[in-house]
């Protein structure tokens, strides 16, 4: 067998076969990151790594690529970048791909991007000059071969590609196909959508697991019964559970007097929720590992530290 | 196949005619596709004649062309009505796009100081389904997939173009560009192939559109 290249700690440790947590940060309409560099410091203990967004919904925030560089650096955390196909063409990406590089970056995570329509600058120009698929191929190309479009990189990047996959996909066997042609360019790793329903990410990642790419569960602890209704509401193609919602509310209601313990109890019902959702898909051989998207909710992470050590 | 095309407000065109000290108008109605669109025609020549004539504007001919399109076709307008064509000073066209350019080519020997303008919008070219129903289907990127995509184009359907779709913004078979009211272009491609029996041409990865001959003037020229 080849032994695989490895450029980062996360790569590292999939290689490895450890069983991981990454994180998620979301910078803002901003260029000041101070506050997403401490969000960084306090889940860096827990994870191997944090995605980066790149103006999710749509909505322009801060160039991922130069947050990716400040938060890794300012906050020592290693980074995943995410790098949308959707407001740069081909040419661009392979200039950014080196740029990435340069910048320390070492982990990217190829995907489509939400279409500008969704955002705040509606009437810009939709790119998509790739997909999800060729700019993993082209990152592939890149790091493996040493060119772009078959002439000589000087100096070529060397990144861990990593893809997005959606178990709540509907139908399914169109994603489990796309996820096949991912794989087959070289996709090494993958975090899947937010999941609940463990039945149908069971389904799901069975038929995925015939690819052999490492696979990290996305999960969203719920912060407060707010977060978890706006979750429900606002995220397309996501349901949250009728009875975590009606949990959520009755926590919300029955301590409002006590923040501390409300927290708290928070806190516990996530645990309580998640270890055995995540435990029964480690143990059927499905995972590689976990990625939280719970953003600005930094202290869930040593209670999910105990679910991914258990 | 129809050159869809919608009317402009009528103001917009007007404080065209105003900005360019427009007097004298010859007026040429398209008699195929902006007549089937109601953007032409005769109907459309009538409406524009009675808006035009209302604004004091001097209408010395208005006429109904098959194909305003077509070079030849203009070239023996402008011929036959040489007189009219030299006493207005500009072209008003109830046309698509084409007819707007193939009028300017036109008068571009003789006639190169005489403004031309337009009263609609050019949309696409379109499927018609029935009259008032029309639909992008094709957006002739010279490079057709229809072969391998059981029929259905993923240029034109999904909202990305995506070569390699669907993507995240599917739900339930839907696309998140207006409101998860359309169906994703490439659910729909999937299922296609999948009554088809040719799941494999879904499974397939696809080059991303070459715009090295795409991205300017195209052309077709065999003799």
């Amino acid at each position: 067998m080849v032994e695989k290249k490895v450029y980062s700690k996360l790569g590292e440790m999939l290689a490895k076969g450890e069983f991981i947590l990454t994180g998620e940060l979301e910078p803002e309409k901003t260029c000041d990151l101070s506050h997403t560099i401490q969000e960084a410091k306090e889940i860096a203990p827990y994870v191997v790594a944090a995605n980066v967004t790149d103006s999710p919904l749509g909505i322009v925030t801060i160039n991922s690529m130069a947050a990716s560089h400040i938060i890794q650096k300012e906050a020592g955390l290693e980074v995943i970048w995410q790098l949308t196909v959707r407001d740069i063409n081909k040419l661009g990406i392979a200039g950014m791909i080196m740029g990435g590089h340069a910048l320390g970056l070492r982990n990217v995570l190829s995907l489509t991007g939400d279409h500008p329509a969704l955002g705040d600058m509606p009437e810009s120009k939709p790119v998509f000059d790739l997909d999800s698929a060729t700019l993993i191929r082209l990152v592939k190309e890149m790091v493996d071969k040493g060119t772009i479009n078959g002439h000589e990189i000087e100096h070529p990047p060397t990144l861990h590609v990593g893809a997005a996959a959606n178990p709540n996909s509907d139908p399914m066997g169109a994603e489990i196909l796309k996820i096949g042609r991912k794989a087959e360019v070289g996709c090494e790793f993958i975090q899947t959508q937010v999941v609940y329903d463990l039945d149908r990410t069971i389904e799901f990642l069975s038929e995925i697991k015939k690819y052999n790419v490492p696979i990290l569960l996305g999960i969203f602890p719920m912060k407060s019964y707010g977060m978890a209704k706006g979750f429900d509401t606002f995220v397309p193609g996501v349901d949250v559970p009728k009875e975590i919602l009606a949990k959520w509310k009755n926590i919300k209601t029955e301590f409002k007097h006590d923040k501390a313990e409300q927290k708290r109890i928070y806190d516990q019902a996530n645990y309580e929720f998640f270890k055995p959702f995540i435990s029964e898909l480690k143990k059927k051989g499905l995972l590689a590992g976990v990625h939280c998207m719970a953003v600005h909710y930094p202290r869930i992470f040593p209670k999910l530290m105990e679910v991914i050590k258990a | 196949m129809v050159i869809i095309t919608t009317k402009k407000p009528v103001d917009e065109v007007l404080n065209v005619l105003k900005d360019n000290n427009v007097k004298k108008l010859f007026l040429v109605s398209c008699g195929v596709c902006s007549a089937l669109c109601q953007t032409g025609g005769e109907e459309g020549l009538v409406e524009w004649k009675e808006i035009l004539e209302n604004e004091g504007y001097d209408i010395v001919n208005g006429l109904v062309v098959d194909d305003v399109c077509d070079n030849r076709e203009m070239a023996k307008i402008v011929r036959k009505n040489d007189a009219d064509v030299q006493e207005a000073d500009s072209i008003i066209t109830l046309s698509c796009g084409l007819g707007v350019q193939s009028i300017v080519q036109v008068l571009s020997k003789k006639y190169h100081e005489k403004n031309v303008f337009v009263t609609n919008n050019t949309e696409f070219m379109g499927m018609t389904e029935r009259i008032g129903r029309f639909y992008m289907r094709c957006r002739g990127c010279g490079d057709c997939l229809l072969n391998e995509t059981g029929g259905i184009c993923p240029i034109t359907t999904c909202a990305k173009s995506l070569m390699n779709g669907p993507c995240g913004g599917m739900v339930n078979g839907k696309c998140e560009v207006g409101n998860y009211e359309k169906d994703c272009g490439w659910v729909l491609i999937y299922n296609r192939l999948k009554e088809i029996g040719r799941l494999d041409l879904f499974s397939k990865l696809r080059d991303p559109i070459d715009w090295s001959e795409s991205g300017h003037q195209r052309e077709v020229v065999w003799r």
